[in-house]
Parts: structure tokens; sequence; C-alpha cells
């Protein structure tokens, strides 16, 4: 029998799933009519009619499934699963946003959505290759909107749709209860703290964004295969491999941003299995990018970027795969749980593969090959090194991050690194290192042949003043010179490698070597203004990622610990200090005062104040940071810094343990008069017996005894009344100082009265509340303060050293390719129009 | 010879040594007397006991915290971890360690909790908890 339910709102719900099935449908038809298109009579188009409009169909259907899951998280509709789980009534408007792609489905929704920009886009200005290239991303638009159907097909569900019924998504008693909305359903579980934050709102859509145009080379390099087109598909997808690569670089800047400001691991990057994920394919297609127009220019290396152009997809969906399957789930903490739906991303990866695979060996025999060798002194050979130097170090982060993947493969049992930071750093820096010598010399060689005279003396030029300006670098970053940033008084005490030395050098050469570049093309020889800009932008990426990585130091070192003994104290740098409230501390050249702290919504910020003085006594420098500490049910205290920017140094604050705050739910609580216990935590009830021990954080409690003849102070017993003590010791685990307690239980005229006694120092009270005679055991309630009475933060701060260099060279690197993908879209405009002549003329 | 296949060998050269490194080298998870012996740095995957006592005492060391865990062969040991306590440590499930042992305590510097999570059935929610930020030693 159906249940009639109360309360809910299934429209929208079915609109959406309307929307969902329609765009599925019309994204199929597209794919089917434009291959036709594409293999039947150029002559007659209607075809491509049928594939251009179901394809603007399909465009307003994505737009509605969108428009309908906003407007149920929008007006808190809970009754749908996706609403109820990623959001709350609480959440701002501008979080809403971020619900989406909090779960699988909406990113995936994301993800179709951006497919289908870039597809439109690519359907106005792709001309001849309209058909087979849109063939391919229809194709892929099928698979990305089948993760959404939510329907079952022969018992297989397929897909998982986001506007299924919460008592659809879950089997709960309460399901049965025609009211369970209005009963139970008061709120969502709301977002996740750590997603609420103007990054997240951005850095997501960037991301997908990138992951969706990284389609376009893909689809061209195929396009170009099928319709026997070989080698002229790579004009037209150079402009689309730099903007997945600008695009894609930017989204992962921006989550290592949002990691910075946000989360609370005290850095940037961590070489996170979902990190890297999104990295792998970046590497390939930047060695893409430079063997394509290693191609373009000189005929060299084409099968080499026909494999970096189709891996990079690939890569694409295999890291989808990685984060979306729940394979990560031991290795990595923000990964995505297992939706059921890694069958479905495996055929989607495997169908792609088997594709590019059928293609390649069809069309071997075609393909050019060159006999002739590259000259030592030509661009062509180095920026192809360099290619490979770059598809190495994707191969060594795609080894590692797989190691979850060959587990389950081979059934093997293999621990990922130790410490996978220093471990993932000691790789890619000579990787690293090589690629910055390589993009700076080969900035002095032409394509085919250059003067080897003429490259040695600019070549020359540029090493012995990189030198310099390295020794200046160096000094100010590494060495003495971070006096300017930590005072007067700084040690530095980071561990030192030679290698840093060589990568700055390195970065430096790169830096200089394109300055020269640049200069030139100011002086007229535009053409090489992005790649220069761009190579300038990525060598001061990474001198200040090692600047920053290497160099930050932790402040709020502990001094006022225990001593554990040397042995200790070398390996385990105290890293968190306690701050008492209104008590200053001295941590480095800062005074740090913890002024107290306010709750705004579910989040409480912690104000730290921060003061400077310089050598006459005078207050130097003067700011409150506010780290942000929310105490949510579901996931403990999640912590989020704030953090000072300066333009040579940030100074990082977050707190790493706070006193227990009583959770809403237990405020809210009906207040039975008023009651004494308020200010403890919640009471825990023991059932002891003689000899048994409680233990809490500062000590423990041994129940010792029974004493049968308890005297109370004010009531007068008769011989009728029966009194018990329980006698405790509460034994401090610092000085083993025993302080006795007896909390008493009296029964007098039949009733029955429990005796609490405190124990003030450890602010401990305990309750005598039963005897257990069969078992000879007895009932104890213990309430502990939380904390102790006064206010307090425990804190770290970091600073982290020029790391505005590691943000501004990413800024320049964007810049670069954006005067990189200009040009080349000039230049693909001026070969289409060439050849539309051509084919006039031949006509 | 030509070029490229130097090129070619030095990259496959590379490739293989990136290949022994991730695989030769790597440790699997470990048992508390596994860790003993070998006096390495290891993984050992394991459960709070419960019944035994945990020291944590913000206002005297806010960086030392102690407990009592077993790991999957039921092996019992201290476990010492120089940072904040994770909050609802009670609650977990399982805890992935690493660190070495010293003496008779495991000195773990990074702890990976999972605890049930309060609303999802399968899976629950993993955190993790470094003592000393290690992205200095490069």
């Amino acid at each position: 029998m159906d249940i009639q339910y109360v309360g809910e709102h299934l429209l929208p719900g079915k609109i959406g799933q309307f929307f969902i099935v329609l765009a599925f449908g019309t994204s199929l038809l597209s794919t089917i009519a434009y291959y036709f298109q594409t293999v039947k009579d150029k002559n007659d188009t209607s075809w491509r009619q049928i594939a251009r409009w179901s394809f603007r169909v399909q465009s307003v259907a994505v737009v509605g499934i969108i428009a309908s899951l906003f407007y149920i998280i929008y007006n808190h509709y809970f009754e749908y699963n996706y609403a109820w789980a990623h959001s709350s009534k609480t959440l701002p408007v501008e979080y809403m946003i971020s619900c989406f792609w909090e779960g699988q489905e909406g990113s995936f929704l994301l993800w179709a959505f951006w497919q289908l920009v870039i597809g439109n886009i690519i359907m106005r200005t792709a001309k001849t290759w309209e058909d087979s290239v849109m063939t391919i991303i229809g194709l892929s638009q099928v698979f990305i909107l089948s993760m959404l159907l939510g329907v079952e097909v022969l018992g297989h569900r397929i897909g998982s749709s986001p506007f299924i019924l919460l008592r659809e998504a879950m089997q709960a008693p309460i399901f049965k209860d025609p009211e369970y909305l209005i009963k139970y359903i008061a709120d969502g579980k709301g977002l996740n703290p750590l997603l609420q934050n103007y990054w997240m709102v951005i850095h997501p859509p960037t991301l997908f964004f990138g992951f969706a145009s990284m389609v376009a080379p893909f689809a061209f390099a195929i396009a170009g295969l099928w319709t026997k087109r070989i080698t002229e598909w790579i004009k037209p997808a150079i402009p689309w491999a730099l903007v997945a690569v600008m695009v894609l670089g930017t989204g992962i800047i921006m989550g290592s941003f949002w990691a910075y400001e946000a989360l609370n691991f005290g850095g940037f990057w961590a070489w996170d299995p979902v990190e890297n994920a999104s990295l792998i394919p970046w590497l390939t297609m930047i060695s893409a990018v430079h063997v394509l127009v290693v191609y373009k220019n000189t005929g060299h290396s084409y099968f080499t970027a026909l494999f970096l152009t189709l891996i990079s997809y690939i890569l694409v969906l295999y890291a989808s795969f990685l984060t979306r399957s729940g394979i990560l789930g031991e290795t990595s903490v923000h990964s995505f749980t297992d939706l059921g739906m890694s069958g479905q991303l495996v055929i989607y990866v495997l169908a792609f593969l088997a594709l590019s695979i059928v293609l390649i060996v069809f069309n071997w025999k075609k393909m050019p090959f060159t006999e002739k060798e590259e000259s030592i002194y030509s661009r062509e050979f180095w920026m192809f090194i360099g290619a490979l130097v770059m598809t190495l170090s994707c191969l060594q982060i795609i080894g590692f991050t797989s190691v979850p993947v060959i587990n389950k493969l081979f059934g093997t049992d293999i621990a990922p690194p130790l410490e996978p930071v220093a471990f993932y750093n000691q790789w890619q820096m000579p990787f690293a290192v090589v690629v910055a010598i390589l993009l700076g010399f080969s900035q002095f060689m032409k394509y085919k042949k250059s003067e080897p005279v003429k490259f040695w003396i600019s070549t020359g030029v540029s090493f012995v003043m990189s030198m310099l300006i390295t020794a200046i670098v160096a000094y100010f970053t590494l060495f003495n010179g971070l006096t300017t940033i930590y005072g007067e008084g700084f040690k530095n005490t980071n561990d030192f490698n030679w290698m840093f030395l060589v990568l700055v050098f390195a970065a430096v050469f790169g830096v200089l070597a394109n300055f020269t570049v640049l200069s030139d093309a100011i002086k007229g020889k535009f053409k090489l203004t992005g790649s220069a800009i761009a190579h300038i932008g990525f060598g001061l990426m990474l001198v200040g990622a090692l600047i920053a990585a290497s160099q930050n130091k932790v402040i709020s070192i502990n001094t006022a610990g225990l001593d554990y003994g040397s042995q200790f104290d070398a390996k385990n740098k105290r890293e968190n200090i306690l701050l008492w409230k209104n008590e200053p501390m001295k941590i480095d050249k800062y005074t740090v005062t913890y002024l107290g702290d306010s709750t705004v919504g579910v989040n409480t910020y912690y104000r730290v104040n921060y003061k400077a003085f310089d050598a006459n006594n005078q207050v130097s420098e003067n700011f409150d940071l506010y780290p942000l500490g929310q105490q949510n049910p579901s996931m403990g205290l999640v912590a989020s810094p704030d953090t000072r920017h300066y333009l040579t140094h940030d100074i990082y604050t977050h707190v790493s343990s706070v006193p227990k705050k009583e959770t809403e739910e237990e405020e809210h609580k009906p207040h039975e008069g008023h009651n004494d216990d308020e200010e403890y935590e919640k009471p825990v009830t023991y059932k002891v017996g003689v000899g048994d021990t409680i233990f809490f954080d500062e000590g423990k409690v041994v129940v010792k005894g029974i004493n049968k003849n308890a005297q109370l102070k004010d009531i007068p017993l008769t011989s009728n009344d029966l009194a018990v003590g329980l006698m405790l010791d509460v034994i401090a685990n610092d000085n083993n100082e025993i302080t006795p307690v007896e909390p008493i239980y009296l029964i007098k005229n039949n009733a029955v009265f429990s005796f609490a006694k405190k124990m003030d120092e450890f602010g401990l009270k305990f309750k005598f509340v039963n005897i257990l005679p069969k078992e000879n055991k007895f009932e104890l309630v213990m309430l502990k303060k939380p904390g102790k009475q006064k206010d307090y933060v425990i804190m770290k701060a970091i600073v982290f050293p020029y790391i505005n260099l590691l943000w501004s060279g990413t800024i320049i690197m964007v810049i670069g390719f954006l005067f990189a993908i200009a040009r080349r879209v000039k230049e693909f405009r001026a070969s289409e129009k060439t050849t539309g002549k051509k084919a006039k003329q031949t006509a | 010879m030509k070029k490229t296949h130097i090129v070619g060998i030095v990259i496959i050269a590379v490739a293989i040594a990136i290949i022994v490194s991730t695989y030769g080298n790597s440790s699997t998870y470990a048992t508390f007397a596994e860790a003993k012996e070998s006096a390495k740095e290891m993984h050992v995957v394991s459960h709070l006991v419960k019944s035994k006592p945990q020291h944590y005492d913000p206002i005297k060391d806010a960086n030392y915290f102690s407990f009592y865990a077993t790991d999957n062969k039921g092996g019992e040991c201290k476990i010492v971890f120089f940072g904040t306590k994770p909050q609802d440590f009670e609650k977990s499930e399982q805890i992935v360690l690493t660190g070495e042992m010293v003496g008779n305590e495991f000195h773990a510097s990074k702890i990976l909790m999972k605890c049930p999570s309060k609303y999802t059935e399968q899976g629950g929610d993993m955190k993790e908890f470094s003592s000393v930020k290690k992205a200095t030693a490069l």
C-alpha cells in the first residue's frame, strides 16, 4: 500500500528528472546525427541540422536541471536527498552554489555544463571540423549525463540522480510515517564547513572547466584520425590545448590557495591523491602543448604529440575515477565516497582508451615519422626533451597515487609513502630543475638549426648573470637575509638541502633567459610574448613554492612543556602553544594575546592579538587575527586559519584545540529549574566494584571501598536509615598526589538521596546513585568540567616567507597563456582562410 | 647511435628507477611487533583500547597525548603522539598510525582516524592529524 506523504514537494524533482532524461536523450541524438553527417554525403546537411538542434535542446535541458536543483536547495526541500545531505536552513545563499559540488552528482552536472559551453563554441567556430569533433564531444557528454540518470536498466542502476528523495535514498523506519518530513526532518545536514569559503565558490567551477576543456584537443585528435586528416587537426587543437592548460592550471592553483586560506594542514600543497589527480592531466597536457608546437613548426614528433594529447583526456577520466570511486579512501582524507558508480566510470575510461588505441592502430601507416634527425642546436629537440621530462615527472606522480588501485587489482598490501610531502618533493625537485634549465636555454635557439656560437654566447651571459642573481636571491630567501622577515635575532633552523640552491639557480636562469626573449618581443617580435611571459611566471612560481615550502617556520614553539628527555625534544618540536585568555605570551618577535571568542552562526572566531615592538619599545606592528573553530556535530572541531598578509611574508594562525563548548542542542534543552550541573560536561555513569579504576585526562579515580558508617553533617540518622559512602581516591597523573573523595548514598524514610561530592582541582563531581547488591557493584556518576575553569586556546602560528612570489608567478603564467592563445587562434583563422580560398579556387 | 635512441634509453632508465622505487622500496602495513623489530618508521593499522588510560593535559603540555591501541593481530602498545588530542578521539573506529617504536612506546607522527559518521550508513569520515609539519623536510 502506498503511503500518502504529507508536505512533500514532488514537482520540482519531477521536472528536474524530466530534464535529465531529455538531456541524455538529446545528447545521444546529437551524437548519432553528427556521426552520420561525418560519414555521409557532405552536400546533404540535414543530419547536421538535427544534430545542432538536439545539441541546443540539450543545453537548455542541462540549464533546466541546474535550475530545478537550485530551486530545491534554495527552498530547503529536505525531502530531496541532495538538499538534505548538502545544505541546511542556515546556509547563506552564496554557499548554496557550493552545495552543487559537494556531492558527486552536482559535480558531474557542472562538468556536463562546461562541456556544453565548449561544445557550443566549437559548433560555431570549428567550420570544417564541426561534425567530427562534435561527435566525440557528444559521446563524452552521453557518458557524463548517464552518471546522472539514476534509472534502473536490467537490474543495474545507471547513474545517480540528484533528484532522488530522501525516503528513496535511505531505508529507515521513520519513512513509514506519512508525516515524517514535518516531524523528523527539521533541517538538512548542512554543507561541510570547510567548503563554506568564497574560494570554494569559484575553485571547483574553474577546475571542472579545465577538466571539461581537455575534451576539445582530444576530440580534434580523434576527429583528425577518423576523417583521415592525420596532421591537420593540430592547428585548431593548439589553442584549445592552451585553454585547457590555462584553465586547469588556474583551477589547481585556486585549490591550493583555498587549502592555504581555509584548511589547517599548514601549507598550500600536500601531495594528497586528490590534488595529484588534478595535476596529472595538467602535466601531460602542458607537455602535449609543447610537442604540438614542435610538430607545427618542424614536422617532427608527430606521434608524441598525438599520444600526449590523447592520454591527457584519458588521464582526466582516470583521475575522476580515482577521486569518485572511493578507492582512495585509505590514503586520502577528502575524496568522494563511492556512489556505486565505479563500474560506470571504468567503462567510461576504457571506452575512450579503446577508441584511441583502435584509431592509432588503423592509422599507424599514414602517420608521418621523420627519418631525419633533429640538430642538437635546435629548439624543437630541447622542447621535446622538456616535454618528456615533464611526462616522467607525471609518471612518478601517477605511480604513487595509483598505489590503492594496484593493491585492489593485484591484492597486494602496499602502504603509501610515510612522508608523502618529503617523498614527492625529493622526486619532483630534480625534474623541476631540468625543466627550468630547459625552458631557459631553449629560448636562445631557433627551430631547425641555430648558430652554435651565438647560442653559447647568449647562454653564457645569462648563466653568469643568473649566478649573481641566485646569490642575492638565495641570501634573502635561504640564508641570513631571512632576518628581514623574522627579525634580527632569527636563526635559520630549517633543514638545508643543496637541491634548493640548484633549483633557485635553475628557476632564476629560466626567468632571466625569458626576460631576454621578452625584451626582443617588445621590440617587435610579438609572436613569442606569450611563451616568454608564461615561462617567467612558471619560474617565479617555482622559486615561490620552494621558499614558502622549505623556509616556513612554526613560531609558536612551546617551551613551557614538560621535559620528556632530549631524544624526544630533538624529534618533536612542540608546535602548539596554549594561550590563557588575556595573558600575553611572547612567541618569536610577537607578543601574542588571546582576547576571547565571538560566535557568528555556527562559527566561533578566536580573537588573537599580535604586537611587535621596535628597538625603542614602540609598537611597530599591531593586528588581530580571527582563526575560526567550529564545533561540528559530525566532524568534531573544524579549524580554519586566519592569515595576516604582508608583501614579503604571511603570518598564518590556526587553533588546534579549544575548550569544548556546549553544543546548541544542549543549550536549547528545556531547563528543569536551575541545574547545578550545567557547567559540567555530560555526566557519565560507571558501574564499578572495589578496586576498579576510572581514567580521565589528568589522572585516575580508584574505588577504594565502602564506608558503611558514613556520616552526614546536618542530617541526623536513625537506625532505619542507611547511609553508605563510596571511598574514592583521585590520583593526579603528574605528581601522584592522592585526594580522597566520598560521595554518599542515603536511604531515609524510604526515599533515596545522593550527596554529590566535588573535587575542584580537576573540576570533578561524583554522585553515588545506586547499589547493585546482586553484582556487588555500585553505580557512580562522574561529571567533569570542560577543560578547566579558565578560558584558553591552543594554537599554531607559521610564518610563510615570500609566498607572494608563488601567487604572482601563477598570475603571470596565466597572462602568458592568454597571449599565446590569442596568437594561436589568429594562426588557425588565417590557415582556415587560406584553405577556404584554395578550396574555392579548385572548385 | 641516434640521439633519439640515447634519449630513449635515458628515459627508460629513469622510468624503471621510478617503478622500482615505487614498489620495490615500499613498506606494507605493519604490526607493533614488526615495528619494534625493524626500528624504522611504519604504518600501523590499530584500534583504540577504550579501557586503558588516555593522557592529555593541555594546560601542562598541549603537545603530548598518549593512549593505548591494539594492532590487527591483537598486539597492544602505548602510543605517544606529540600534538593536540584530536577531538572525538574516543569515537574512532580505526586509527592508522605513522611512526616508530622507541623502547616500548610507539611514537606517532601522524594519526589518521576513521570515525563512524553520524549520518551515512556506509563508510565514515576520515581525519588526519600530524604532530610535526613535515613539509619542511624536502
